[in-house]
């Protein structure tokens, strides 16, 4: 984009950079030097023999692929809705839908939590991916929408005079189409899944339920706030997103950048 | 390197931002008779979506006007509950913080999120490790960094080491644990965690400024400040305005770091909506005054809710 024709100005704008990517690095050089403090690499053994830790990953995985399912069936369908069949009054139920963008989860929290009671999701997975999926999937159908309207819409109608149904026009055009946004979608909702903290925190009170946003405070409550191994914790949980999200950015950067959000 | 990254040929990146849409809708139109019925195919997420919104609405609306602790009997109070947060302090500590995160939050992301994006888009080495680091903290999340901000901006942690050996150690302070400085950490903090997203989406949409026109900008002698400010920034004009609706309600939702790193405190110091409804329903059982809060902060998300909708239209 820029120009930077001497080495004196290429030289300039490295340290700049340099200099404005500190803060990033300040926490990362916190939390490893942190957690090695004391005993060193034994901080990372004793938070590993913590029994049940792999019961926090088991349920953030469990509850990233419940959510993820449902949020990209339902995304796919809706999209395909919105963006290529007919539907009376279709711009009113995508603004209804729309609206439920701005609906912040916090609002959720006293019906769901007074009607914990009777509906019996006290404890169970379903109290964290429903409302989940339900704030997922409109942004979802606003992104996939945007990228399907600029399918051509003349593939359809040649599959329908050849006679294909609107479920084989789903399956053997759209599906296979809209492969891109399916990457973005599956991010998205993993990260917003496995980062989710509010929900679990209280909904998921049992100790065999919860997931790994609650291990820093497991970490707290089981070391009486003994610091480096909170913070190994944090680590050994944050390293599964740092990996994913290394060898994925090639994938998401594309993604983002064939999304509509513009 | 970094210009590649971008594809070229995929889906809407050539087109102009706003072209598919329109010819969407307009072809739409014309072959409305044509294409089947579709509501079926909507209905799952719409009843998911809208349906849990409805409920949730709805329940905090009649929640609203009782006084309730979950046990006891519900008591009529009319709109007292309403009242009681319009008397009370803290609940209007709780809007100018909001109002405060979202300006400076705001300014802070888009700023630093622009000039990443420019300074990443020169060719520059390494970009890729300084694209990794700047979009991590939207990765990791909040409530894992948390304890780590905590160290960072403890009374012995490392911005206090850095201010003390760059000559700064007269305002070193514990920085979480008093009135005066514990928003900003809280506002600094979420403005760490979202630079990297303000910095994704003004990169991709800097990759779709015409090559042909920089460079006839460039044989007409314009520098880089110039083309930066006549030809780069109005094309980033819609960026900016997606990042100032999801600002909005970034800030109306806000919970986790708040909660995390300072559970609202000291003395309410850096409470927010997100975190004063969380201590009313979860740990007070104010459940009638907490479903009012929620009233309002639904309120004033439908106003956003109306200024997006109007803006989609547009579009």
């Amino acid at each position: 984009m820029f120009e930077l024709r001497t080495r004196r100005s290429r030289w300039t704008i490295q340290i700049v950079l340099t200099l404005l990517v500190i803060p990033f690095v300040v926490p990362l050089y916190t939390m490893v030097e942190g957690s090695l403090q004391g005993r060193g690499f034994g901080n990372y053994l004793a938070v590993l023999k913590v029994p049940g830790l792999i019961l926090f990953f088991r349920n953030s995985a469990l509850i990233a692929a419940g959510t993820i399912a449902i949020v990209y069936i339902l995304t796919m369908a809706a999209s395909f809705g919105f963006s290529k069949l007919r539907i009376r009054s279709k711009e009113v139920f995508f603004w209804m839908l729309l609206a439920a963008l701005t609906l912040p989860e916090v609002v959720l929290l006293t019906p769901l939590f007074v009607t914990a009671d009777k509906t019996h999701i006290y404890n169970t997975f379903w109290a964290v991916i429903i409302p989940i999926s339900a704030l997922q999937v409109p942004f979802m159908v606003l992104l996939t929408r945007s990228y399907m309207d600029g399918i051509p819409d003349e593939l359809f109608e040649a599959a329908r005079i050849d006679g294909a149904g609107t479920w084989k026009m789903f399956w053997s055009i759209l599906v296979p189409l809209a492969k891109p946004m399916a990457v973005v979608v599956v991010v998205l909702v993993l990260i917003a899944a496995w980062n989710a903290y509010l929900l679990p925190l209280v909904f998921l009170q049992n100790p065999d339920y919860q997931v790994v946003t609650q291990l820093p405070q497991y970490f707290q409550g089981q070391y009486n706030d003994d610091q480096t191994k909170v913070l190994a914790g944090a680590l050994l949980t944050a390293l599964p997103e740092i990996i994913a999200y290394v060898s994925l950015q090639r994938f998401f950067e594309q993604g983002m950048s064939a999304g509509a959000l513009k | 390197m970094t210009v590649s990254a971008v594809p070229q040929g995929v889906g809407l990146t050539e087109a102009p931002a706003k072209a598919p849409r329109r010819q969407g809708s307009a072809a739409n139109r014309r072959r409305s008779r044509l294409a089947p019925g579709g509501l079926r195919w909507i209905l799952p997420g719409f009843v998911l979506s809208v349906g849990l919104i409805y409920f949730c609405i709805g329940y905090n609306a009649y929640l609203s006007v009782y006084d309730y602790n979950g046990v006891g009997p519900k008591v009529f109070v009319g709109l007292g509950n309403y009242l009681k947060a319009f008397q009370n302090p803290d609940f209007w500590a709780t809007l100018r913080h909001t109002l405060v995160f979202f300006i400076v939050g705001y300014t802070g992301q888009v700023v630093m999120g622009f000039i990443f994006a420019a300074i990443l888009h020169s060719k520059v080495r390494f970009a890729v490790v300084y694209k990794i680091l700047i979009f991590m903290p939207v990765i990791i999340a909040p409530a894992i960094m948390s304890p780590v901000h905590r160290r960072v901006f403890a009374k012995e942690g490392a911005i206090n080491w850095i201010l003390e050996h760059i000559g700064l150690g007269a305002i070193a302070q514990p920085w979480l644990a008093q009135v005066s400085t514990s928003l900003f950490v809280v506002i600094g903090v979420q403005i760490w965690s979202s630079i990297g997203m303000a910095f994704i989406l003004f990169y991709a949409s800097m990759g779709q400024v015409n090559p042909e026109m920089l460079e006839a900008a460039r044989i007409d002698g314009a520098g880089n400040i110039r083309i930066l400010i006549s030809i780069i920034l109005p094309n980033l004009r819609g960026t900016a305005i997606a990042l100032l609706i999801l600002k909005a309600i970034t800030s109306l939702k806000l919970f986790e770091f708040p909660y995390l790193l300072t559970r609202g405190g000291p003395i309410n110091s850096s409470d927010f909506l997100g975190t004063y409804i969380h201590r009313e329903a979860v740990l007070q059982f104010h459940y009638g005054y907490a479903s009012a809060l929620s009233v309002i902060l639904l309120l004033l998300s439908v106003v956003f809710a109306i200024i997006m909708g109007s803006r989609a239209r547009r579009d």
